[in-house]
């Protein structure tokens, strides 16, 4: 009520300005008509009752101003006629204006891109109820190389119904995938399964029909499927009616109950189908395979610590009770959040900074702009000064011009971050809710306004300072030269250009290692060759294929005939190609060797193959044999292991030949013969290092179904999908054939992010670099304009040339190596942030510094050499004539 | 600006170099208290307050009106023009639902405030 009132009494004295004038003059005549009457009636005369009146009252004009002042519009008074002449001051120099405003809209919408994509992953809530509560429940396998492992369902079961900090637990399967037969082609499909209470738990109600209820964990229940909101438009056209129908899924039969609402994804945004995960409770009590993802939500005012303690001291449990699977097993919790956005957080607060960096750079530019052009007003900025103006006044002046040209900035700006924003979307990882439309809402208006209000305050204050400061005395008396900002703008200027270097030397220090990790990770020897290979998927449904016979005669089936097809070298099929997944991993024991302690049994990872495998993807044999058509069924077991194998598990001894079996030592398996050794795969990703692996023939393990078919071929892979597809329809018309791609993709997409944060980076660097240049450009121009009278009158008195193109280059020069030599110091003590950004290269390499050091100089040169020119074509005659 | 408002009529200023706060709320209690009866015009306002004082308090008139306007844009007092006494057109100042509150809880600072002085005077 009372704001309403100011509000209203606020605008009426700004927007009805006139009319408040006059009702206060009418209230000031009021008052002293009604004094002279007053005095009057006691007896004065008319002339003597107003004189007294006046006298009593006090100057009339001076109350008056008192009285505006009073209701405050004196200040926003002045902001408005400050930046009416600020806007025609930016109007008379276009060149500048353009100049300023473009450069700090790229500063501004960096920044303003970076933090769309900031908020979205590390500070806007997750798609979820109380989202805060919820965290991802891992298994902590250090002792065998696994610090974050899937937990096992009988692990997940235990903590379900043994702690007591969490609300709910939940467990979802690794992804799978299922074809989906019916109307159209067969097509695979990414699915998941979960327990039933992973959608409340999670908070998420269905767009349509229903999601999972407590029965349909049921193993004896039907099989039920929630579609994603996505699968629904795309599949279904989004009609209603699927709820309750049937879909064959790899021959098993589900009823569709739910449809997800739209933009809600768990985990992975590929996932289109959730199926109940029906867990026997046989799986329940399986503590030996790690395979889950378990999310819980912490019960209102429980800490992560206490959930980590609760948990720890169940793993204690286990590990007592279940000494064989869960020794030395641990268990913890991370919040979902850093769960989700873990990775990126490190390559997100980088380009914080570097959009910093930028901007600070592009600040510094427009404050030596706005520098030199005030030096060169600085007889219409004195003017006030001497006609009795407030240093005061002239501050906001000025300010009220920086800040303009930078909201102006701030909006073409906010108009740029819309394209950045969607191009660096790509940077938000799956599981938090991707940005949708234009990105621009209100968080990120207020950001924008507020980066470039201080924008202006930053670049603007300086110059303001320094403008107040004006000498009016010596200006009056028409010393051009020496009047007004003189050496201590200089020397600000200086300062300034010797920060943009220093930063720009960090950013690019910066960039240089990034682009140092990415080259050697493109060289790096992933232990295959990818070039003319191909890939593709052909996940074979159960039931139908739960025969050993029949698989195997599908796969003798596809391999000879893609193997002969034209244009085709080689082609075999593994349970996961590189980059894919780690592989399976299953404990052994070796031959000869005692039996370990609990615990410290051997895993490596497996993965199962055809023969051709090895060779499709090029991979180097360095020992022994590999696996060929001897090996089949009836045949002695063999296993190929990787080099990472070999040195583990015999270091001082011959690998080839060794036996060893699956399980544990009392385990009644066959024993395995090692036939050869391989080159390490980089299978987890190229920065990961090898673990141990061992390949073995599918003909000799029956439990796993290879699903990634290789093909290499002579030219370009991609040519030979169609036949390859035809060829598996040949042997099975029903069978889904998907996923084709180049091996080569493989490797772009497991660099994809990093390549990405690598040319951002790249990017801001080259803004810097760009702008540095002009900055020194700018800086040593001004001085050459400035000094044109002092160099001319050099020149007359027998300098030569050569002098004065020394003169400047040397002055330029100076600048850039104090920035530079700053600039390595901080880049040396900053890179260290950046460690664990890096790859194969450290962040003190010298040769990004060198890089970094030449090409600046490089540029400043060329940026110092073209003033330096100009100085040195100075006639001596024309200056001394104007003089 | 508020030391020149009020002043005691043997001519003697107020002795505070600077507007206090306790002069700044002083001379709010006083219009507020003033105009609290009915509405006023600065004029009556003025003469009221000599009145009242028995003549001890004069009001600079000048000053007067920074002082109404400052009210008038803090919402505790409102503004209307009517019909004056003399038949002239005059701007009355009334106080707002706010201004009653803010009246109420000044006049209780003042009552304690003179009290707490009275009795380190040992005047109570």
């Amino acid at each position: 009520m009372r704001w309403a009132r100011k509000v209203r009494l606020l605008a009426r004295s700004l927007f009805r300005k006139n009319e408040v004038d006059a009702e206060l003059s009418e209230e000031m005549r009021f008052h002293l008509e009604r004094q002279v009457e007053d005095g009057v009636g006691s007896g004065m005369s008319r002339e003597e009752a107003r004189r007294a009146a006046i006298r009593e009252f006090g100057g009339v004009e001076l109350v008056k101003e008192e009285c505006r002042d009073t209701r405050r519009t004196a200040f926003l008074d002045h902001v408005y006629r400050d930046a009416r002449y600020a806007l025609r001051g930016l109007e008379k120099s276009p060149t500048f204006t353009i100049f300023a405003v473009t450069v700090l809209a790229l500063g501004i919408a960096a920044n303003t891109s970076i933090f769309s994509i900031a908020d979205n992953v590390l500070l806007r809530p997750l798609p979820y109820r109380n989202a805060d509560r919820l965290v991802m429940v891992w298994e902590d396998g250090s002792s065998f190389g696994f610090p974050k492992n899937t937990p096992a369902p009988g692990n997940f079961a235990d903590w379900k119904s043994r702690n007591q900090v969490f609300e709910d637990i939940a467990a979802v399967g690794f992804e799978g995938s299922l074809t989906l037969l019916g109307e159209g082609s067969p097509e695979e499909l990414q699915t998941r399964g979960a327990t039933s209470n992973l959608f409340s738990l999670l908070g998420v109600q269905p767009a349509l029909g229903r999601l999972f209820r407590p029965d349909d964990d049921d193993p004896g229940g039907g099989r039920v499927a929630i579609l994603s909101y996505g699968l629904w438009q795309r599949r279904f056209g989004g009609d209603p009616q699927v709820i309750g129908k049937d879909l064959t899924l790899s021959q098993a039969k589900y009823t569709v109950i739910g449809v997800l609402p739209r933009g809600v994804h768990f985990l992975s945004r590929e996932t289109e189908l959730w199926t109940n995960a029906q867990f026997t409770p046989q799986q329940l009590a399986n503590h030996g395979s790690h395979f889950l993802q378990v999310v819980a939500r912490l019960k209102p005012g429980v800490s992560l610590q206490s959930a980590n303690a609760n948990l720890a001291t169940i793993a204690a449990q286990l590990e007592k009770e279940h000494p064989d699977t869960n020794s030395k097993t641990g268990a913890f919790a991370v919040p979902l959040r850093d769960q989700l956005s873990g990775d990126i957080r490190p390559a997100i607060l980088m380009l914080i900074g570097a959009v910093c960096f930028v901007l600070l750079i592009a600040c510094a530019n427009v404050a030596n702009l706005l520098l030199a052009r005030a030096t060169r007003r600085r007889r219409e900025l004195a003017l006030p000064l001497a006609l009795g103006a407030t240093r005061r006044r002239l501050i906001q002046q000025m300010l009220t011009e920086s800040v303009l040209l930078a909201l102006l900035s701030g909006a073409a700006g906010l108009l740029l971050s819309v394209w950045g924003t969607k191009f660096l979307a790509a940077l938000i990882p799956a599981g938090i809710a991707p940005l949708d439309g234009s990105g621009i809402d209100r968080r990120v208006l207020t950001f924008t306004t507020l980066i470039s209000l201080g924008t202006g305050v930053l670049f603007g204050i300086m110059p303001a300072l320094r403008t107040s400061l004006l000498d009016v005395a010596s200006l009056k008396q028409g010393n051009a030269q020496s009047g007004g900002v003189g050496t201590g703008g200089k020397r600000i200027r200086d300062a300034l250009v010797v920060c943009e270097v220093t930063l720009a030397v960090v950013l690019l220090t910066g960039a240089a290692l990034m682009i140092r990790s990415l080259g050697n990770l493109y060289h790096l020897d992933p232990g295959f060759r990818a070039e003319h290979v191909l890939v593709v998927q052909t996940p074979l449904p159960r039931p139908k294929y739960a025969d050993f016979a029949r698989r195997a005669a599908f796969y003798d089936q596809v391999l000879a005939r893609v193997g002969s097809l034209p244009g085709v070298v080689s082609a075999g099929y593994t349970t996961w190609v590189p980059l894919t997944n780690y592989g399976g991993a299953n404990g052994i024991t070796i031959e000869g060797h005692p039996e370990p302690a609990p615990g410290q049994m051997p895993i490596p990872n497996t993965r199962i193959v055809s023969k051709d495998y090895v060779r499709t993807l090029g991979m180097k044999l360095i020992e022994g044999r590999l696996i060929d058509e001897r090996d089949s069924k009836g045949t002695q077991p063999v296993a190929l292991i990787n080099q990472a194998m070999a040195r583990k598990w015999w270091p001082a001894e011959e690998a080839v030949g060794r036996r060893f079996k699956e399980g544990d030592y009392a385990a009644a398996a066959p024993w395995i013969t090692i036939v050869g050794i391989v080159d390490d795969v980089h299978q987890a990703g190229l920065e990961a290092a090898a673990r141990p692996e061992m390949y073995m023939p599918y003909q000799q393990q029956d439990f796993f179904q290879p699903s990634f078919l290789a093909v290499r071929t002579s030219g370009d892979p991609m040519s030979v999908v169609e036949e390859v597809r035809q060829q598996v329809w040949a042997v099975d018309k029903e069978q889904a054939v998907t996923g084709a791609m180049p091996l080569e993709d493989l490797i772009d997409d497991n660099l994809a992010a990093r390549r990405m944060q690598t040319s951002l980076l790249g990017g801001l660097a080259g803004m810097a670099l760009l702008l540095v240049s002009i900055g020194i450009y700018a800086v040593l121009s001004f001085t050459v304009t400035q000094r044109t009278q002092e160099i001319g009158v050099r020149l007359a008195l027998g300098a030569s040339r050569r002098d004065v193109l020394k003169m400047i280059l040397l002055q330029g020069l100076r600048l850039f190596l104090a920035g530079a030599a700053l600039g390595v110091v901080a880049a040396l003590a900053l890179s260290r942030a950046l460690v664990h950004l890096l790859y194969g290269v450290g962040a003190y390499d010298p040769a990004s510094f060198a890089c970094v050091t030449l090409l600046l100089t490089a540029i400043a040169a060329l940026a110092c050499y073209i003033p330096a020119q100009r100085a040195m074509r100075v006639d001596p005659m024309v200056v001394l004539r104007y003089e | 600006m508020l030391h020149r408002l009020l002043s005691l009529t043997e001519g003697k200023g107020i002795t505070t170099s600077k507007p206090t706060d306790l002069v700044q709320g002083t001379v709010d209690l006083i219009i507020l208290k003033t105009i609290a009866l009915e509405p006023m015009h600065g004029w009556a306002i003025a003469q009221r307050i000599r009145q009242v004082s028995k003549n001890v308090l004069q009001v600079n008139q000048g000053a007067l009106y920074p002082a109404l306007h400052r009210l008038e844009q803090q919402g505790w007092i409102q503004a209307e023009w009517r019909e004056s006494e003399n038949n002239r057109r005059a701007k009355y100042y009334a106080l707002t639902a706010d201004g009653k509150k803010y009246l109420r809880r000044e006049e209780a600072n003042w009552d304690r405030l003179s009290a707490a002085i009275g009795l380190v005077l040992g005047k109570a």
